[in-house]
């Protein structure tokens, strides 16, 4: 039995794992698309920093104009636990709101569909979404609930739906948290797209994409909206340990933006003590972004000034840095 | 009559029709079969309604693909779990037909991955280490998936309903499958989650609106066997903010017999479709009499 079948079978929010199951040292990576990315490491010790200074900093780094775009902000919404930092903290989105509106956005919407949980704006309430995000309940879809549209050829599908909202934004910014994760090692911006897959047709967890393999999963929901996307990813609390849900905070005090999403997750890992050519998603991702550290343009702090080990599970010990 | 709170809720779901006689989660939007389904409910039995009713019965059966499955909305060419929506509509409506029987087929014949033989082999000879039992026959979202705590419980509320009329024994074997599946899934907090209580080790918590949904499929299971689930159910219903979960505890607690106080006459006041139709069933005077179905599958009590 394949490890991706059996989380499939089992769902990926949860379970085992099959015996004998080894994540082992791969070939070589190709050095992935022409040129570089710039890849931006903000500091910012705490959520009552200037988020909005930072993020301004860092998308010029970028190079990223939004004038005229409609941006949808996709954080991330899983489930809520005041004991721990499970989600994009509510200061980083009501920043990133500020931001894109000053930047020229034509309109700014917020947008998630949890994969567990079916009462989403409750989840945004516990996460204090509706109180520090202004607007938020107007500016908010719930991605789970939304009309749809097919696209054809996703994941070798003949037809997958996605919400309107999303496949009529012009820009898609990943505002992912900085967390381990159970079964892909991390969850950064990239997997962070699995919240844009509606509930309403797939369920909830939305076990489809544990079929396809959470891997494959990542990888095509970014190969499919790639062209559109930039990332900032919440690293100032992140979570160690047993993530997304029950690991730890662990502050990393930083943001990390991007275009290009493979380079913005490979720092991310980079940051938290992770050896990205050992994740699985970001191997199979390597012809979409960079990887290598070669080809990625460091803005904003260095990887080594900011670096901070993420306690790893038993299981994803060997993906440490060395 | 039951009061603004009720009302209040009919009336925002009789104005938020769509003209193709659907209901949408949001007013503006496209019709979808599972807010659909809480508004048919919701407004059962209000001659007024009638008509309105009639209309989007036909929308959703103009919805039913050639194997009998319902697709989750017009836009949608897959059948879904929503199946288990068409056939309780389908018993409360009193329709009885070969359409209807063919999507108690699909249910009977839907069963969740995990229970395939390489899974249930790997689990017997200890290949794969969780607590996740694979020897029972629950329901995916979609065929071909594995089951999940909601999907199996709508499924064996629609199977319950219609147990005495049609493939019987073979209802009541699936029905005391997919009900030993929701019982192996419990959480260790006594509520259920949406199917997985355990991952490495680490024991997962429950929420409030899963939990009420499997009480919901676990009618006519033994009250004594069920009491410290319910007991859960009725402290997430007091301690719960989300209102759609207190609605779905509302309605299972009801269908169990527990008496509740009657909500607070509170206006209806949110865009939520498919909110206003759960909470208007799971009212003292609302009609979550039509999802109850104890004693109706094998005579158990």
């Amino acid at each position: 039995m394949t490890r991706r079948k059996f989380v499939g079978l089992s769902g990926a929010a949860v379970v085992g794992t099959v015996v004998g199951m080894k994540l082992q040292k791969p070939p070589k990576l190709p050095d992935g698309p022409a040129g570089k990315s710039a890849v931006a490491i903000m500091r910012a010790r705490s959520y009552s920093d200037d988020l909005v200074s930072r993020m301004l900093e860092g998308i010029r780094e970028c190079g990223l104009d939004v004038r005229g775009k409609r941006v949808l902000l996709k954080p991330n919404l899983v489930e809520f636990d005041a004991a721990t930092v499970i989600n994009t903290d509510a200061a980083v989105i009501a920043a990133a709101l500020e931001v894109f509106t000053r930047l020229g956005a034509r309109e700014v919407k917020i947008g998630e569909g949890p994969g567990h949980r079916r009462d989403t704006l409750d989840l945004a309430d516990d996460a204090k979404y509706r109180a520090n995000v202004p607007k938020f309940e107007s500016l908010f879809t719930d991605l789970n609930r939304d009309d749809v549209s097919p696209v054809r050829g996703f994941a070798g599908e003949s037809q997958f739906y996605f919400p309107n909202t999303v496949l009529g934004a012009d820009l898609i910014v990943s505002l992912a948290k900085m967390k381990t994760h159970h079964w892909a090692g991390a969850t950064l911006s990239m997997k962070n797209f699995f919240g844009v897959v509606p509930g309403s047709i797939y369920g909830w967890p939305k076990n489809k994409l544990h079929y396809l393999g959470i891997s494959e999963s990542i990888v095509a929901l970014n190969r499919q909206f790639a062209s559109k996307a930039f990332a900032i990813v919440d690293g100032v609390i992140g979570m160690e340990g047993n993530g997304p849900i029950q690991g730890t905070p662990k502050p990393a005090g930083v943001l990390v933006m991007g275009r290009d999403l493979v380079a913005v997750d490979s720092t991310c890992a980079r940051i938290m003590g992770i050896d990205p050519e050992k994740m699985d998603y970001l191997r199979m991702a390597a012809d979409l972004g960079h990887v290598h550290t070669g080809r990625i343009e460091q803005r904003g702090e260095t990887v080594a000034s900011v670096q901070t080990n993420f306690a790893l599970m038993d299981e994803y010990k060997n993906l440490r840095l060395a | 009559m039951g009061g603004l709170y009720l009302e209040s809720r009919l009336e925002f779901l009789r104005k938020n029709q769509n003209p193709d006689g659907g209901w949408s989660y949001f007013p503006g939007k496209a019709s979808w079969f599972e807010p659909t389904t809480y508004a048919m409910l919701a407004l059962h039995g209000r001659r007024e309604s009638e008509g309105d009713l009639n209309r989007a019965w036909k929308l959703l059966r103009s919805w039913q693909l050639a194997d009998g499955s319902f697709r989750p909305s017009g836009q949608i060419n897959d059948g879904t779990w929503v199946t288990a929506h068409a056939v309780t509509l389908a018993s409360v409506r009193g329709v009885n037909d070969a359409s209807m029987r063919s999507s108690v087929d699909w249910l009977l014949r839907v069963v969740g991955a995990e229970h395939d033989l390489a899974m249930r082999a790997a689990s017997f000879f200890h290949l794969i280490q969780t607590k996740l039992d694979v020897s029972h026959e629950g329901w995916p979202w979609r065929d071909g998936n594995a089951s999940w705590i909601e999907p199996t419980a709508h499924a064996l509320v629609a199977l319950k309903k219609i147990a005495s009329q049609y493939r019987t024994s073979e209802v009541e074997h699936r029905v005391q499958e997919g009900e030993k599946l929701v019982l192996s899934r419990r959480c260790s907090d006594g509520g259920w989650n949406c199917g997985n209580p355990n991952v490495f080790n680490y024991d997962l918590p429950s929420y409030p609106e899963t939990t009420g949904l499997a009480l919901m499929g676990l009618q006519g299971r033994n009250e004594r066997e069920l009491a410290g689930a319910l007991d859960v159910a009725r402290r997430f219903r007091q301690e719960t903010k989300s209102s759609l979960a207190k609605a779905w505890l509302q309605i299972a607690l009801r269908c169990h017999g527990r008496s509740l106080e009657t909500p607070e006459e509170s206006a209806w006041a949110s865009s939520d479709v498919m909110l206003a139709a759960v909470q208007a069933l799971g009212h003292p005077e609302g009609n979550y009499r039509l999802l109850t179905v104890a004693n109706q599958v094998g005579g158990r009590a």
